[in-house]
């Protein structure tokens, strides 16, 4: 019973880092149709910031946050600006294969840059752990999760409240109309483009203290992001949010119940079975 | 006048690779030549299913990989011949076609794509922790290869790269009169028509299930012969070169490269990606530019490029996708297909 509890619990902590990943997909999707293959990536420039902040400057990782969000909104603005904008009416295969290439030149860039050894940033409390009724957790994931959440209220609060939020959302619901009623859709893009970027940049600091920090990280973590949106339906804030909880916690589970190296799979048949049986996802509208 | 010339030009390269083993030394010109035909081989077959289907899988390491880990396991821990193993590689690359196929063909675009991703995946973890069978991440290394002999005649005992050579070839031209077989029969039509607009081709009595299924079939046997033939000429696999998302990615970006569509397209983009990826691989680049003079060899630069160029051929590949779409949506060969009939027209 406390194996579960454990499993459960860190589940939904390390879930909530997965739901900023697949917020940040699904709002670049709702805006432009786009599946950004590049985000696990910009996840992994987010988690070189967040080391070399550390390692020259001693910011601490979920300081820096603060640095890292608005950076890689600036990355993913100038990507979408410079970039993506010129695809936007492409077949989207080709669509896909562009967000893969650039993912390509991040991780082998930065590969060349700092090679591709594995770093690990330990903080004072990396390996510190709160006791509660007998379950040890990781006081990272508590601080990151804590940190999660507030972004993500945020950001709800950004997307319901403010006149952008809901511009950025009437695009998402259909352009031609939010072209029709005034809203410029192409500044939306960057935005768009730039919050998710920001959003996966926040989630890369954030699980930099319990991670390894190496140039290929970001497939594991694109993949997973894809899991998550599609579970939670194609362009669902809230959807990606509850996706990103289950799947943290399935991972847990199915790591501690069928060992560590079929979690993957787990993950991946769910995964499958969402798409055959519920393709729109738990609560997205349409398959479009 | 021109189909004579284009015949010509076929006869006379097919010649020409015919005898290039007898007159070239260098066996490393003939690894290269080696690796080029296993492309040619994975990307014509993916052209199949993506190219005339539009079912842009990227998941063909997974047949990749199972014809792979078939042939060589059997050769390894069976010592069944690879020539036999091989066929055994592509019946179970068809197997797990016809069951991957009924599970992504019920989805489209974007959501096709994801899952055959997924899919590949679920294999390549499968590979890792199944250690009994397939010896896990370690992968299984070659020992020896059986000669092949006919009655007492060694026809080969796989000892150069001629043999592989060969076969590779003989393959290449097998896929390739098999694309234009395809492309030219109905069955190449209802594909395209598949493409274009499934559901029109559905309303014309098109059954989208079965040649989708029929497209993924051929592409999955072709995908998993390269396998094979890879597996047995480099001597080891592993999960991760055999059955990775890096794999599956290269193979859709040879065609993108290449052409999407065409015939030439993977032979081009073949051609073009592996010498420069592996001119970047074996520091070619960097020597040439010392060489020459350009580059210092003692400098700073020299240094590092000594250093890293080695590491920075997927970079490469990825500077080479993000041009190719946004300026060569057709890929190089619809380019020089455009500027051609341009310069036609301005004369």
């Amino acid at each position: 019973m406390s194996i579960l509890m454990q499993s459960l619990i860190s589940g939904i902590l390390i879930g909530g880092v997965y739901a900023l990943i697949g917020i940040g997909l699904t709002i670049i999707f709702g805006v432009m149709r786009i599946i950004n293959f590049a985000h696990g990536d910009l996840m992994m420039l987010g988690m070189y910031g967040t080391y070399y902040l550390f390692a020259l400057l001693h910011v601490d990782p979920f300081l820096s946050v603060v640095i890292t969000m608005p950076l890689m909104f600036l990355v993913g603005a100038l990507l979408q600006k410079g970039v993506i904008n010129r695809v936007l009416n492409a077949l989207p295969q080709n669509q896909i294969l562009l967000t893969i290439g650039l993912g390509l030149i991040m991780s082998n860039s930065i590969m060349l840059a700092f090679t591709s050894d594995y770093k690990i940033l330990s903080t004072t409390y990396s390996s510190s752990s709160v006791s509660l009724h007998g379950i040890s957790i990781s006081l990272p994931l508590v601080i990151s999760f804590a940190i999660t959440c507030a972004i993500t209220a945020a950001l709800y609060w950004f997307l319901l409240k403010t006149n952008t939020g809901q511009a950025i959302r009437a695009t998402a619901q259909d352009r031609e109309a939010a072209t029709l009623m005034g809203i410029n859709v192409r500044r939306m893009s960057i935005l768009a483009f730039g919050l998710g970027s920001a959003l996966a940049g926040a989630a890369g600091a954030l699980i930099s203290p319990t991670y390894y920090i190496f140039p290929q990280v970001g497939s594991v973590f694109t993949l997973k992001a894809f899991v998550i949106t599609v579970l939670g339906g194609m362009g669902s804030v809230v959807g990606a949010t509850l996706g990103g909880v289950l799947i943290g916690v399935a991972e847990s589970i199915g790591g501690a119940y069928i060992g560590s190296g079929w979690k993957e799979v787990v993950v991946f048949v769910i995964f499958l079975l969402v798409l055959l049986f519920k393709p729109s996802g738990l609560l997205g509208k349409s398959r479009t | 006048v021109k189909h004579y010339l284009s015949l010509a030009l076929i006869t006379f390269s097919i010649g020409a690779l015919l005898i290039l083993p007898i007159f070239v030394e260098s066996t490393y010109l003939l690894h290269i030549m080696i690796l080029i035909f296993i492309n040619v081989i994975v990307g014509s077959s993916w052209n199949i299913l993506g190219g005339y289907t539009g079912q842009y899988s990227v998941g063909h390491a997974a047949y990749f990989g199972v014809g792979a880990y078939t042939t060589m396991m059997l050769m390894q821990f069976r010592h069944i011949a690879p020539w036999w193993g091989v066929w055994a590689g592509t019946a179970a690359a068809l197997v797990t076609a016809l069951i991957i196929g009924s599970i992504c063909f019920r989805l489209r675009g974007p959501y096709f794509v994801l899952a055959s991703i997924a899919v590949a995946e679920i294999f390549r973890v499968s590979a890792l922790n199944l250690k009994n069978i397939t010896n896990g991440a370690e992968g299984i290394l070659v020992t020896e290869i059986p000669p092949l002999t006919a009655g007492k005649i060694v026809i080969t005992d796989w000892t150069t790269k001629v043999p592989f050579y060969y076969t590779g070839f003989f393959f290449v031209l097998l896929i390739i009169v098999v694309s234009v077989l395809v492309r030219r029969s109905k069955l190449g039509y209802y594909f395209q028509a598949i493409r274009e607009d499934q559901d029109a081709a559905h309303s014309l009595g098109i059954n989208p299930t079965i040649y989708k299924n029929t497209a993924l079939a051929i592409s999955a046997i072709f995908t998993s012969l390269a396998g094979s033939l890879y597996a047995v000429y480099v001597g080891f696999i592993d999960p991760g070169t055999v059955m990775g998302l890096d794999l599956s990615v290269q193979i859709v970006m040879i065609c993108i490269i290449g052409g999407i569509g065409t015939i030439l397209g993977p032979v081009i983009g073949a051609a073009l990606l592996i010498p420069l990826s592996e001119a970047l691989r074996s520091n070619a680049v960097t020597d040439a530019l010392i060489n020459a003079g350009i580059v210092n060899a003692e400098s700073k630069t020299g240094a590092f490029l000594k250093e890293n160029l080695a590491h920075a051929h997927v970079l490469i590949y990825g500077i080479l996708v993000v041009i190719v779409i946004l300026f060569m949506p057709a890929g190089v060969l619809g380019f020089f297909r455009r500027m051609t009939a341009r310069g036609r027209r301005a004369a």
